[in-house]
């Protein structure tokens, strides 16, 4: 695969250059960005100091007015600290007298701020005319001095401005910024990809698929439109050279004809040498036109890539504040807690998602993938749309169905485009794209949405999604229309029958798998990370940008350890070994809460979760084909794999409901620590119940 | 300009616009938002002298609605900042009970400002009119219980004056950091795919005498694509010498 590694070089080499640029735009927007802070911000916090510093000065006069000297004034310090305490942006206050001397203070003392105090500029404010406040800059630091005086001078009040309050403002900002670095770095290989890489990846297989054809000996015309550029001009002169040896062949073989046509006797004999040459060329090398392939899909395959990536980003972009933004919408429904009503719309996305994929591929499959892609992005596109203007969450439950309806009917149809236009050759690599697009919508869509949703507000973000949506339509419009079905997928779709259901939910192996591993890995997955992640964080003071932040941790361990943990267990051939460490790991996330209640034990929660989902996710999979041999033989692939999804998606489903119900009951942490406790219980229960197993090598099922 | 290095520019462009106009999105909108919060604080340390005194009357046992002294105190808080426009005081019901607009006694208080007071999960509550921002504070009893709400109207033009200012300058320095890239990325690029560019050149150059019978032009050795030509001049160097010697046999045979 010469062209794959040479290509994945120069993506990286210009992924590279791509981010080194960025990082210096961001540098310098970060530094002028400071600047205007500085110069904006100290001049308001000022004001904001002067504001503190006169309701100071009227208490200090008010108890000399009843006769306490000045230098004797009680509590003092105590009012400092209250002031200190309760505003951020000041780190030091004091009281001098008229000549400078600190009578009262509290916090770190500046340095020179002693020397500051006797200056004759900052005594100069209490004689003649006092302004009522007056700024100073010493050094780095800041300061607001008020003269303090009733019928003579008294002494003057100084409040510090912390020097590092601009640093601080930007350090919050900074780690959005971070998150915008790694965003943009998905973003540019995606790109890559998409303008510049699916036509270059195409145009070197073709090239390299030429090279080899003509190395066999085949000499074939093929008659392809070359796309206008540096590769496709390489191909036209290929092309042309074979064209070239194709008419020579065609003359030579024409004249050799013409005069055995024409020759008798010893003339024919002497045309034997020539024709033995004609038979000889003809075993070893191939002329004519080549039979027409069905290809150029590879281009086509490479084309579902961005508008399912836009529109899954679409999705995922809501996933770090929609719990929150139920919770404003929130009106009481009888009988049901306000925590339950919050997780509705997340288990009926959920819940329409997992019913409505299994008889989804069978109408993509008839109306077209496009069409059907189509009409589910439109259909989300309202969704989105609705709920961005929702009224109340009666309404939203309606938009967020359609949203739900709409992002089955894009999954199933971009999943069956993939599958139309892969055969067994290639279907792990079509797979592999397909699951990528939705990877890296995974890691970019929640940090951003959080983003938007802390600036512009929840509403504003979802019109955002609403606008990526309709993107992704105008993306998927561009697709080819023409339906394709190779070999394998010209078998119809089908949804699980209810016995197929019934006999399955009723099996034990089946179970043990689909119970005990598939279905508490989606369960803990959508509990925890999409409805108690974003309101935990959001209830301990966090914003739900930080929410965002959180969910990216476990989307790129998911695309960093999920193709690591594949091969690993692939080798090792123990995927059942990697299942139970995933779910394992995944059961002991949540147990962090039971130590602290700190964003940072979130952090530590939602990256174990990662970790152990991305060690459990693929090998599960792959064991339904390892452990369900029998049901297989009986029920046939399609209806076993059928079964398992559907009910792994209704762990999806159930998660959002578990996870608020243990919230009414023990409220955040003890939801954490118990749906994690459900998980490891169900990990130990299926390590239990496959030891002693032996491995069978099986074909890993897409 | 190739079509490829110009893709590869284009990528690199969007990029930089994606990440450049979400650093100046996120810097504008945190300035706004520190900014804010800064006047808010600084108008409700104004309005946590008037609930002090507020609180002091009620517990010496006066009522919520017989404070006479508190029109003077409103008057001279309202002064004390020139940012603020007015404070009003309002009960439970949204009726203005005090205000520095004498105009505004008796009237209803807006319903977003009940609203906002009513359902603020702290003492204090904020809302925005079209013309003024609004920050105010509930007022409790001895007992605990809200009687009333403190309103401090603040001009939302000095606010906004302020935001535009530091929005301009944030987005002047977001295209110039675009510009400055604009001009940096493609030349870091260009050197960058030059490698590339040039064993496709050598490609293209090789393909162009593929078909030469003299000496073949020479491939750039770990171009990467020097296998894949040999292979090809071989393949068809081979079948023209099967399609020579055919000829020759044609020939001699006459």
């Amino acid at each position: 695969m010469l062209e794959k590694q040479y290509l994945w070089r120069i993506y990286w080499r210009l992924a590279g250059v791509i981010m080194m640029s960025v990082v210096l735009a961001l540098a310098v927007v970060s530094y002028f960005s400071h600047r205007v802070f500085e110069r904006e911000l100290v001049p308001e916090t000022e004001q904001k100091a002067a504001t503190v510093g006169n309701s100071v000065r009227a208490l200090l006069l008010k108890a000399t007015s009843f006769g306490v000297p000045f230098e004797s004034l009680y509590g003092v310090d105590q009012t400092f600290k209250g002031v200190i305490e309760e505003n951020k942006e000041f780190d030091y206050a004091a009281l001098t007298d008229a000549t400078g001397k600190v009578l009262f203070k509290y916090g770190k003392e500046p340095a020179g701020a002693s020397d500051f105090f006797r200056r004759p500029e900052v005594l100069a404010t209490l004689q003649g005319e006092r302004p009522p406040w007056k700024g100073f800059r010493n050094g780095g630091q800041y300061f607001v001095s008020l003269p303090v005086a009733s019928d003579k001078p008294l002494g003057i009040l100084h409040v510090a401005i912390a020097p590092e309050f601009v640093n601080n403002v930007l350090l919050e900002v900074l780690l959005d910024v971070v998150v915008v670095l790694v965003v943009s770095l998905f973003f540019t290989l995606e790109l890559l990809n998409f303008m510049a890489g699916a036509r270059l990846a195409s145009g070197l297989g073709e090239f390299a698929h030429q090279v080899e054809r003509m190395r066999t000996g085949d000499f074939t015309a093929t008659a392809r439109m070359r796309a206008n550029d540096e590769i496709g001009r390489l191909l036209r002169r290929i092309d042309a050279a074979v064209d070239h040896i194709n008419v020579r062949y065609e003359f030579l073989v024409g004249e050799l004809e013409d005069k055995l046509r024409k020759a008798s006797g010893a003339r024919r004999e002497a045309l034997k040498p020539a024709v033995a040459a004609l038979e000889s060329i003809k075993s070893r090398f191939r002329f004519g036109s080549a039979a027409k392939e069905g290809d150029g899909d590879e281009m086509n395959l490479n084309r579902i890539r961005a508008p399912l990536f836009a529109f899954i980003l679409a999705e995922e972009m809501t996933r770090s504040y929609l719990p929150t933004y139920v919770n404003n919408l929130l009106v009481p429904i009888p009988g049901l807690s306000p925590q339950v009503v919050i997780g509705l719309p997340i288990m009926l996305f959920m819940l329409i998602v997992a019913l409505g994929q299994p008889y989804l591929g069978g109408w993509s499959e008839r109306i077209g993938r496009r069409k059907a892609m189509l009409i589910g992005a439109a259909v989300a596109t309202i969704g989105f749309a609705g709920t961005a203007v929702a009224f109340n969450l009666y309404d939203l439950l309606l938009w967020r169905s359609l949203c739900a309806v709409g992002y089955a009917m894009v999954f199933v149809a971009a999943q069956g485009y993939v599958l139309d236009r892969t055969g067994q050759a290639n279907r792990a690599q079509g797979f592999a794209l397909f699951i990528g697009a939705i990877m890296v919508a995974t890691v970019c869509g929640p940090s951003i949405g959080g983003i938007l949703a802390d600036n512009l507000g929840y509403r504003a973000s979802f019109g955002v999604s609403a606008i990526i949506s309709l993107l992704s339509i105008f993306a998927i419009a561009r697709l080819p229309g023409a339906e394709v079905r190779t070999a394998v997928s010209q078998r119809p779709a089908r949804g699980p029958r209810m016995r197929e259901i019934v006999a399955l939910v009723l099996n034990r192996r089946f179970m043990t798998l689909t119970g005990l591993a598939a279905m508490p890995a989606k369960m803990i997955l959508t509990g925890v990370c999409f409805y108690l992640v974003p309101l935990y964080i959001v209830s301990i003071g966090n914003t739900t940008a930080m929410a965002g932040r959180m969910l990216m941790v476990y989307a790129v361990m998911m695309v960093v350890i999920v193709p690591l943990a594949a091969n690993l267990s692939d080798a090792s051939m123990r995927r059942d070994r990697y299942v139970s460490m995933g779910l394992i790991l995944s059961g002991l996330s949540g147990m962090l809460l039971l130590l602290s209640e700190s964003f940072l034990v979130v952090f530590g929660v939602v990256f174990l979760l990662g970790l152990g989902q991305s060690m459990s996710i693929a090998a599960q999979s792959a064991l339904v084909s390892e452990h369900c041999k029998e049901e297989i033989r009986v029920y046939g692939h399609d209806a076993v794999y059928g079964v398992y999804r559907l009910l792994e998606r209704l762990g999806n489903a159930l998660g959002p409901l578990l996870a608020s119900l243990l919230v009414v009951v023990w409220g955040y942490q003890g939801a954490f620590v118990a749906i994690s406790g459900v998980v490891l219980v169900c990990g130990l229960l299926f390590t239990i119940a496959t030891r002693g197993q032996e491995p069978v090598p099986e074909p890993v099922s897409p | 300009m190739g079509t490829i290095r110009f893709r590869f520019i284009m990528v690199a462009l969007v990029v930089s616009f994606f990440a450049i106009g979400m650093a100046a999105f996120l810097n504008y909108f945190k300035y706004k938002s520190t900014i804010s919060n800064i006047v808010k604080s600084r108008v409700l340390l104004v309005g946590q002298g008037i609930e002090g005194s507020v609180q002091a009357s009620l517990q010496l046992g006066m009522q919520f609605a017989e404070l006479s002294q508190l029109p003077q105190l409103l008057q001279r808080e309202r002064q004390s900042d020139r940012l603020i426009r007015g404070i009003d005081v309002f009960d439970t019901n949204g009726q203005i009970l005090y205000s520095t607009d004498r105009a505004r006694v008796g009237q209803k208080a807006s319903d977003s400002w009940l609203d906002a007071a009513q359902h603020a999960k702290a003492i204090e509550w904020a809302t925005e009119e079209p013309d003024e921002f609004v920050a105010g504070l509930s007022v409790k009893n001895a007992f605990n219980l809200t009687v009333g709400y403190l309103a401090l109207r603040y001009s939302r033009e000095d606010v906004e004056r302020a935001t535009g200012v530091a929005g301009r300058e944030i987005l002047l320095a977001a295209l110039g950091a675009f510009a400055v890239i604009a001009v940096l990325a493609p030349i870091a690029l260009i050197l960058v795919i030059r490698r590339f560019e040039r064993d496709l050149s050598t490609l293209d150059a090789a393909a162009s005498h593929l078909e030469d019978r003299a000496q073949p032009q020479p491939v750039t050795e770990g171009s990467g694509f020097e296998a894949a030509i040999s292979s090809l001049r071989g393949s068809l160097s081979e079948a023209n010498k099967s399609l020579d010697d055919l000829r020759a046999r044609l020939d001699a045979a006459g």
